[in-house]
């Protein structure tokens, strides 16, 4: 027991700090979401690819560098203060959820390239409205040479930059109870429909229908663990609070750094009470929602099932992430407020990753599942 | 960042339970619902005879103080788990003044104090307030003048807790009245039944003891300085971190949030089950998730403490963040039980003794005991982000 960071992990922060800083600017972050314009970040993927960031939770028989969750919490921390886009992420996520899921075949023949940076990818394996839940919404049935899959899933993030896209679905075989299956789809394949769901943050989740999907023998994983499926989603969400609690953290710092230089009445705006009480409490929830996320990803990479873990998680991170730039907004006042600011780029992401898997609504009613309320 | 306790701190807390249910009896039980009214001598006072015979109020003490030795993550679990029992453990003398002696003190000091604290026969009441001087601590007026080799000592001080019942004060004095506020401050022990020495009691909301001590021309040696002289400030400083750190502990929550949870299962007077409500288990979730969060906060504390650092900003964090807490779990409380949670403490019709019904009489003590919250969100602003200072 010791809740301070390691020499290694404060190493490896300083690290991907310095890296999100030279490849991850915000004018970056801004040129992504410009309408038609590029949507991949091709040197930051390159430079996280040289970083080994791809292979960093992956063991070493594919190629990867045998790291563990907590490491890649320090990635994902840094990867929050700094906007890091989606797809990076998104694509971590395929790993994770692979090499929890997979068998030595398809584990190698995704996590081999994933670890390269040679493969893109993104996950929707619980609902978009509750990561808890991960009954599959897709149907499959059996054919020849794998499956024909049919359905919709909604808010798949990155669909249009996927090389693969893993989802479930239920399989149904006559005269046999319905198993749970995975399936590793190309997202461009014939009958796949992907449809842009455009936000105001230029952020693009899709929705993806499926006509009829043929996939192949070697891209289905047959006889998915629902506890292990779910333990997964959880472990996405942690590590999406961890992302939220670093952001929060870095909008805390912008606002000081405003407020402090910002003289209004003849003294910095900073130096009222006011502000350094909200500050305060910006400070507060943030540092409740930092350790509650790292617990999270801590006992989810120990074994742990995690929903109890992940609900404090979600519910102290979205709220405080939320709450935190709500706040820096008001501190900031119109000079945090127009578009020319970078500030409602936090906020669009506090936004995001607070509702996306479920957002405190539903991490209570986690918890009231976990204490025996209901 | 590691969460898990190793197999030594597992075993120690398997150790600090064996411990507790073999010594919190009826009687100790008893004695401590009667209020804070604790005595020299009774129950409670054996019960700590017990602890300083295991040799725990200087667990995490080096061997050559009389200590075993063991770390603050050791002490942590331990103060966390009395205070979930709901019984006195360790008390400010150990966990805040006596690593000042260590830290500050000279050699005699430190030959002369650590011993009886470590073995439960020194406890120190802690003297900072004054009438004139609440928050603003360093506006303190109690005089010490040097005469021959003893102080002699003027003044009072007011939020003198457990002065009935301990043996010296830990008593910050004016020592330079011509520098500025800060740097004219010591600290002195004072035998409590030195002469000169009178205690008023005064009675707060919860049913707390809490005392108003005058100091009237009394003398104690010129060696009960702690330290160097005018140096005070810094011990105070470092002293009251520890104490946020120690009064802020989470055990306590966790034990009314349980104590809640079965409570908010079993029928009211009026039959209903307050969990059949969606919007008490939501409250009661959230409630759930804060515990945790404030434990997590605990343990941070204690492993700063274990390596080398006296967490500041940290437990200003945490005590704002508990005290916050413990209020909103008995506003909670008294709302699911409706005029059932007014039923008052000790009555026998009222849910689980009235407990309650004191803790939300009791709750709003730690948000200004032990430093304000304002005071302590300053401190955060200012220490924790270089926000600047507004002249206090």
């Amino acid at each position: 027991m010791k809740l301070v960071a390691t020499e290694e992990e404060r190493d490896l922060a300083a690290a991907m700090r310095d890296l999100f800083a030279t490849h991850c600017p915000t004018t970056l972050v801004r040129a992504l979401r410009e309408p038609g314009g590029e949507r991949f970040p091709q040197k930051l993927w390159e430079a996280l690819t040289r970083a080994e960031v791809f292979a960093l939770p992956f063991g070493e028989d594919v190629g990867g560098s045998g790291g563990t969750l907590d490491d890649l919490a320090v990635v994902y921390a840094e990867a929050g203060r700094a906007l890091c886009p989606s797809i990076v992420l998104n694509t971590l996520h395929l790993g994770l959820a692979i090499d929890a899921l997979a068998g030595p075949e398809q584990r190698a023949a995704v996590l081999a390239p994933l670890v390269r940076g040679e493969l893109r990818g993104s996950v929707a394996l619980a609902s978009p409205y509750d990561a808890g839940d991960v009954r599959p919404v897709l149907r499959a049935e059996r054919v020849t040479e794998g499956v024909r899959v049919s359905g919709r899933v909604d808010h798949v993030g990155d669909a249009d930059l996927a090389d693969r896209l893993l989802v479930t679905a239920e399989l149904a075989t006559y005269g046999e109870p319905a198993r749970t299956i995975a399936l590793l789809l190309d997202p461009s394949a014939p009958g796949v429909t992907r449809t842009a769901l455009p936000t105001s943050d230029g952020d693009r989740g899709h929705a993806v229908e499926l006509d009829g999907v043929a996939v192949a023998t070697d891209s289905v994983i047959e006889d998915v663990d629902l506890a292990t499926l779910r333990r997964v989603a959880l472990t996405v969400r942690a590590l999406q609070c961890v992302d939220m609690a670093a952001g929060a953290e870095a909008v805390i710092e912008r606002t000081v750094a405003h407020t402090t230089s910002r003289e209004q009445f003849g003294r910095a705006i900073g130096s009222f009470q006011a502000a350094q009480h909200l500050v305060a409490d910006m400070h507060i929830a943030t540092q409740a929602a930092r350790l509650a996320a790292r617990s999270a990803v801590f006992w989810l990479g120990r074994g742990r099932p995690g929903q109890r873990e992940t609900a404090v998680a979600v519910l102290k991170a979205a709220t405080a992430y939320r709450r935190v730039t709500l706040d820096a907004h008001q501190l900031h006042g119109g000079m945090g407020y127009v578009l020319e600011t970078d500030l409602h780029l936090w906020s669009e992401r506090a936004r995001r990753l607070g509702v996306e898997g479920g957002g405190p609504d539903a991490a209570a009613g986690w918890i009231e599942e976990a204490i025996g309320l209901v | 960042m590691d969460f898990e306790l190793d197999p030594g701190q597992r075993q120690w807390l398997q150790e600090v339970r064996a411990f507790l249910r073999e010594h919190v009896t009826p009687a100790l039980v008893a004695e401590l619902a009667e209020h804070d009214l604790e005595k020299r001598d009774g129950e409670l006072a054996a019960f700590r005879r017990k602890i300083g015979d295991k040799g725990w109020f200087g667990l995490n003490w080096p061997t050559e103080y009389g200590g075993l030795g063991l770390g603050p993550i050791h002490q942590h679990l331990l103060v966390s788990e009395f205070e979930r029992w709901g019984v006195p453990g360790p008390d400010l003398t150990v966990t805040s003044v006596a690593p000042m002696i260590m830290r500050h003190g000279t050699e005699q000091n430190k030959a002369e104090f650590l011993p009886p604290i470590a073995r439960g026969e020194m406890v120190c009441a802690v003297g900072y307030s004054e009438p004139d001087a609440g928050t603003d601590l360093a506006s303190l007026r109690t005089r010490a003048v040097l005469d021959g080799d003893e102080w002699v000592i003027n003044g009072s001080k007011i939020w003198n807790s457990g002065a009935q019942r301990s043996t010296h004060e830990w008593l910050c004095v004016r020592t330079n009245p011509d520098v500025p506020k800060h740097k004219g401050i010591s600290v002195i022990i004072v035998p409590i039944d030195a002469p000169g020495i009178s205690i008023r009691p005064l009675m707060a909301w919860s049913g707390y003891r809490t005392n108003e001590t005058f100091f009237d021309n009394v003398r104690v040696p010129a060696t009960n300085l702690i330290g160097e002289v005018d140096k005070g400030w810094r011990y105070i400083t470092g002293a009251l971190d520890l104490e946020r750190g120690a009064l802020t502990n989470a055990g306590d929550l966790r034990r009314a949030v349980d104590d809640l949870l079965a409570l908010a299962r079993e029928p009211r007077r009026d039959g209903v089950v307050p969990v059949h409500d969606a919007g008490v288990r939501r409250r009661l979730a959230e409630l759930d998730a804060d515990v945790e969060v404030a434990t997590l906060m605990g343990f941070e504390a204690a492993s700063l403490l274990e390596d080398g650092t006296i967490p500041s900003v940290e437990v200003s964090t945490e005590k704002i963040f508990t005290s916050e807490l413990r209020q909103r779990i008995a506003e909670a409380a008294l709302d699911l039980l409706g005029p059932d949670g007014l039923l008052g403490h000790n009555t026998a019709a009222a849910p689980l003794a009235g407990s309650f019904e004191r803790l939300y009489r009791a709750a709003p003590l730690l948000r200004f005991g032990a430093g304000t919250n304002e005071v302590l969100r300053d401190v955060i602003a200012q220490r924790g982000h270089r926000m600047p200072s507004y002249g206090r």
